[in-house]
């Protein structure tokens, strides 16, 4: 039973002490059954994956459809997904309730995807979250196609293959549209003929502008505000055949079982010619609502909790650190590339930011996850 | 710097701010902080400013140790940090002097937290002062005479959590109720020992509380400990109402629960839009109750009908204080109508951490009762606390043994929980009013007199009504909506059950108010709010305390006898 090996994995054994601290800290008996808290080893500016990864694990039902894959996909060839459930079924199947694991063969073919990772520089952690999922989305629909072309052929006729024999267009969600995808319904009213057209379109996460001393709820408000596109930006109405002035705001139509939502704190700066961190401080509830849903929204109060964080250290992009805060089984955990400490719920209020800009460095809540209720029973 | 450039133009912060009845203004003199504030580092986020404000009776003559022979009898405390400053506080009359505080108080190793002036005790040479900390300590102290000096908690075998609330309980010389970050409220004595660690028996218990005392032969402190919410969420604060008998307590777990404070009965209680509640008071005449919280909203609760009114968004983060202004009443009042119950007008403040003070009229028509009848919303299990009769006060008294230890206002106390029908509530109404703004004990004993005959009315009834209520309880059950759960034990607690009831109403169904002004004052997130009769005050987590005058208006009604009707 080499499974390490065959995985790829290097196990670390930290130092006692530390591990015991942990597991004092949450007690032994507190400990919840099957949970396993692992600190993932940094390969050189690699705690924007770390920090992703961890705060993914604990999205439940992210981790329960990776490990689900892993159980159905015996022996295929190597993908990021296979890494990455990989990755998550050796945490989940360690021995030992805490310690931490050298993510080395995910970190090695997520280089070999993707170019922009194939280094050792700062990566931005939302970036890398962003390609993770469409990534893995993509593997998925390429997996299903391959199978339904292998069973057109016994059955004849496979529903989500199209008619006319052309590549086959899967209408079905996967996993990953179950779980991240919401709508956002676009409202354009054009000014010259108060026409208004309104479009769907998908996300798998929201990116908000982060004003001071405001909450997301005002952000993710502000996101829904009314623009009016002008000058350059000309709405091309239909009805008028012309490019118009037109006002615009974008709702929530759909709203997913967990809602990512990217904090812009990091701002182009013409006069720097560089982007800028802003640390300005924005509280999150560990509860959410949405305020800005379309009026046809399905379940326009559909009930979050905040379930991961991942936090971005230091003064800027290129510069820092991430690291990820998490609630596994009522209590908050922070990871830190390979460390793993139980944290009290009133620290998440050092991560909102900074209500000054004296100081240069913050610790500012980067990208949250938050999931709906109703998935976690 | 680059940042600080882009959105600090925008934003400027007022100095003034107009709403119908003037212009009010920052009285830039009158601000109190630490004597020398150039250079401090508020350090940690979690900095809460609080301010507590007394008005001293006035000494036989003038001179008395307590004022500083410069004609203010107002005392105001607040905290910063480590420190605790007592100051004579001279309003918009003359500037604020910070060179000699009456009291100041550096502590090691933990922050004062919130503080209050015990107003029966006070007399114009002494004035009793109780003070929470950080660490889960209390003190008790004279900042006048500077002899006092008591510890509660002090080996932290109680609660070794923050102290979040402190008041004393209202009408008594010796008892005060701290809350902790732990969930958990506890009734002290100041005059009784807190010794070893307590060991508690179940006195009480009911929907998402429970209520213990100590097991030991002699009384002790603490009297009671009340366990409120769910396990280990931080209550945020707690109001009595202004009669005193009810006690509105807000949690982390995003609830309000209105108690009846003798009886230890929960007699209502709201649900946020999501997240912790993090304030809570009373309007003047106990009619209704106003949280605000990590919804960014403030939302209106009707005592005598149990049920959110309204909601108000205007902040643009969480709401840290809101607060009635009792100084100014509506302007429908101009067309007075005689039955004098419709024209009711309520004066709201409320700061933020967005920095921000909004003022919000709370007019008549968004509080009347809706036309349709609500007779699906009470089938929702939350609505259990209404009696059969739709008389939710029957119920209250029905725990008589609760007065044996200090609880020594029992008959005054019952009054208003039964008092919402019409008849009694008026003259009741009235003389909360006249306690409104001082805090004057005087009305107290004459409240006293007048209500405890409908106190042993409604204990009488509470025996009939009991049996029937829970009858009516547990055909609410078997009635109930099919994704009832599992477990009996809280239904009502589950928010995704209770949107929708009326203790949570989804977002379309419930009136939104928008504020009447919404100015950003300050640069830090605000923490404090009270309105005085000639001023409002504000403070701020840098620790400064401002003070705003009123707009001056010759003919302005601050004439307490016109709030009555």
């Amino acid at each position: 039973m080499s499974i390490c090996q065959d995985l790829g994995l290097n196990f670390q054994q930290r130092m006692g002490a530390n591990i015991s601290q942990l597991e004092r800290d949450i007690g032994s008996e507190q400990f919840p059954p099957n949970e396993h808290y692992f600190g993932l080893v940094n390969f050189g500016n690699t705690c924007y994956s770390n920090s992703v990864l961890q705060a993914l694990y604990f999205c439940r039902p992210f981790r329960d459809r990776v490990l689900e894959y892993k159980a159905k996909n015996k022996r295929t060839k190597e993908t990021l997904l296979t890494c990455l459930a990989d990755l998550f079924y050796s945490i989940a199947t360690q021995k030992k309730k805490v310690g931490s694991i050298a993510p080395k063969k995910f970190i090695a073919r997520l280089r070999k995807e993707k170019e922009e990772f194939d280094n050792y520089m700062q990566q931005d952690a939302h970036e890398f979250l962003n390609f993770l999922i469409n990534h893995i989305n993509e593997i998925i629909l390429a997996e299903r196609n391959q199978s339904s072309l292998k069973l057109q052929k016994p059955d004849g006729v496979k529903e989500n293959v199209t008619c006319n024999g052309s590549i086959p267009q899967n209408t079905e969600p996967t996993w990953v549209h179950e779980i991240f995808q919401g709508t956002l319904t676009s409202e354009t009213r054009c000014l010259n003929c108060e026409t208004v057209s309104s479009k769907d379109e998908h996300f798998f996460d929201l990116q908000v502008d982060v004003d001071q001393n405001t909450s997301i709820t005002h952000c993710l408000k502000c996101f829904s505000d009314t623009e009016t596109l002008c000058n350059d930006n000309k709405f091309k109405c239909d009805n008028c055949s012309s490019y118009q002035e037109a006002q615009k705001r974008m709702r929530v139509k759909k709203l997913p079982l967990i809602l990512a939502l990217h904090l812009k704190r990091f701002k182009y700066m013409e006069q720097y010619n560089r982007h800028i961190k802003v640390s300005h401080r924005v509280v999150f509830p560990l509860e959410l609502r949405l305020f800005n849903t379309s009026d046809d929204a399905v379940n326009p109060d559909r009930l979050y909790d905040l379930v991961a964080v991942v936090v971005h250290c230091g003064s800027g992009p290129n510069r820092g650190h991430y690291i990820s805060i998490v609630k596994s089984h009522g209590f908050w955990l922070l990871f830190d590339d390979d460390m793993v400490d139980k944290i009290d719920a009133s620290a998440i209020e050092d991560f909102y930011g900074l209500t000054s800009d004296i100081q240069k460095s913050s610790e500012t809540g980067y990208i949250l996850f938050y999931q709906s209720r109703d998935a976690s029973c | 710097m680059a940042v600080q450039s882009d959105s600090g133009g925008k934003d400027d912060v007022k100095t003034q701010f107009v709403t119908r009845e003037g212009t009010y203004r920052l009285m830039t003199l009158s601000e109190y902080s630490r004597p020398n504030r150039v250079g401090y580092t508020s350090g940690s986020g979690s900095s809460h400013v609080r301010v507590s404000l007394v008005t001293l009776p006035p000494g036989p003559e003038d001179g008395a140790p307590g004022s500083d022979g410069q004609g203010s009898d107002d005392r105001i405390c607040f905290n910063h940090g480590k420190e605790l400053y007592v100051y004579v506080y001279r309003g918009i009359k003359k500037a604020a002097d910070l060179t000699k505080p009456v009291d100041k108080k550096i502590y090691k190793g933990t922050n004062p937290t919130c503080h209050d002036f015990n107003t029966v005790t006070m007399t114009s040479e002494t004035v009793s002062l109780i003070i929470g900390f950080s660490t889960g300590q209390i003190q008790l102290i004279d900042p006048i005479k500077k002899e006092l000096s008591k510890l509660y908690n002090e080996e932290r075998l109680i609660d070794k959590t923050r102290v979040t609330c402190i008041k004393w309980v209202p009408g008594s010389s010796n008892l005060f109720v701290s809350a902790h970050a732990s969930g958990q409220l506890y009734v002290y004595n100041e005059e009784l020992v807190c010794g070893a660690a307590p060991h508690y028996q179940l006195f009480k218990t009911g929907d998402g509380y429970s209520i213990h005392t100590c097991r030991t032969k002699s009384t002790r402190n603490p009297l009671y400990r009340w366990v409120i919410g769910s396990e280990g969420s931080c209550i945020n604060e707690f109001a009595f109402s202004p009669c005193g008998a009810n006690l509105a307590v807000v949690s982390q777990d995003g609830f309000l629960r209105v108690f009846h404070y003798d009886t230890m009965e929960l007699i209502g209680r709201a649900r946020s839009y999501f997240g912790g509640f993090l304030c809570v008071c009373w309007s003047p005449d106990g009619k209704y109750v106003v949280v605000g919280g990590e919804d960014d909203l403030v939302t209106v609760w009707s005592f005598g009908e149990r049920r959110v009114v309204a909601r108000g968004q205007g902040h643009r983060s969480w709401v840290s204080v809101v607060a009635f202004d009792p100084y100014v009443v509506g302007f429908v009042e101009a067309d007075r109508d005689p039955g004098g119950e419709g024209g009711q007008c309520y004066r709201l403040g409320s700061v933020s951490q967005d920095t921000q003070l909004c003022l919000w009229d709370l007019t008549e028509d968004v509080l009347r009762p809706p036309p349709r009848a609500r007779a699906s919303a009470h089938l929702s299990p939350n609505s259990q606390h209404l009696s059969p009769n739709g008389v939710p006060g029957t119920k209250a008294p029905r725990c008589v043994k609760t007065n044996k230890i200090g609880h020594k206002h029992v008959e005054l106390s019952a009054a208003p929980a039964a008092g919402e029908p019409s008849g009694a509530k008026t003259a009741v109404r009235a003389k909360n009013n006249s306690t409104l703004g001082a805090n004057t004990s005087g009305a107290r004993g004459k409240e006293e007199a007048g209500v405890s005959l409908g106190a042993h009315l409604s204990q009488r009834l509470a025996g009939f009504s009991f049996g029937e209520r829970r009858s009516e309880h547990r055909r609410n059950f078997s009635l109930g909506k099919p994704e009832r759960p599992a477990a009996p034990r809280t239904p009502a607690a589950d928010p995704l059950r209770l949107i929708g009831s009326p203790a949570c109403p989804r977002f379309d169904e419930c009136p939104v108010l928008e504020p009447l002004v919404c100015k950003k004052i300050a640069h830090e997130r605000l923490t404090a709010l009270l309105f005085r009769a000639e001023c409002l005050v504000t403070a701020c987590a840098d620790g400064g305390v401002n003070t705003w005058a009123r707009p001056p208006r010759p003919e302005r009604r601050r004439d307490r006898s016109d709030l009555v009707d």
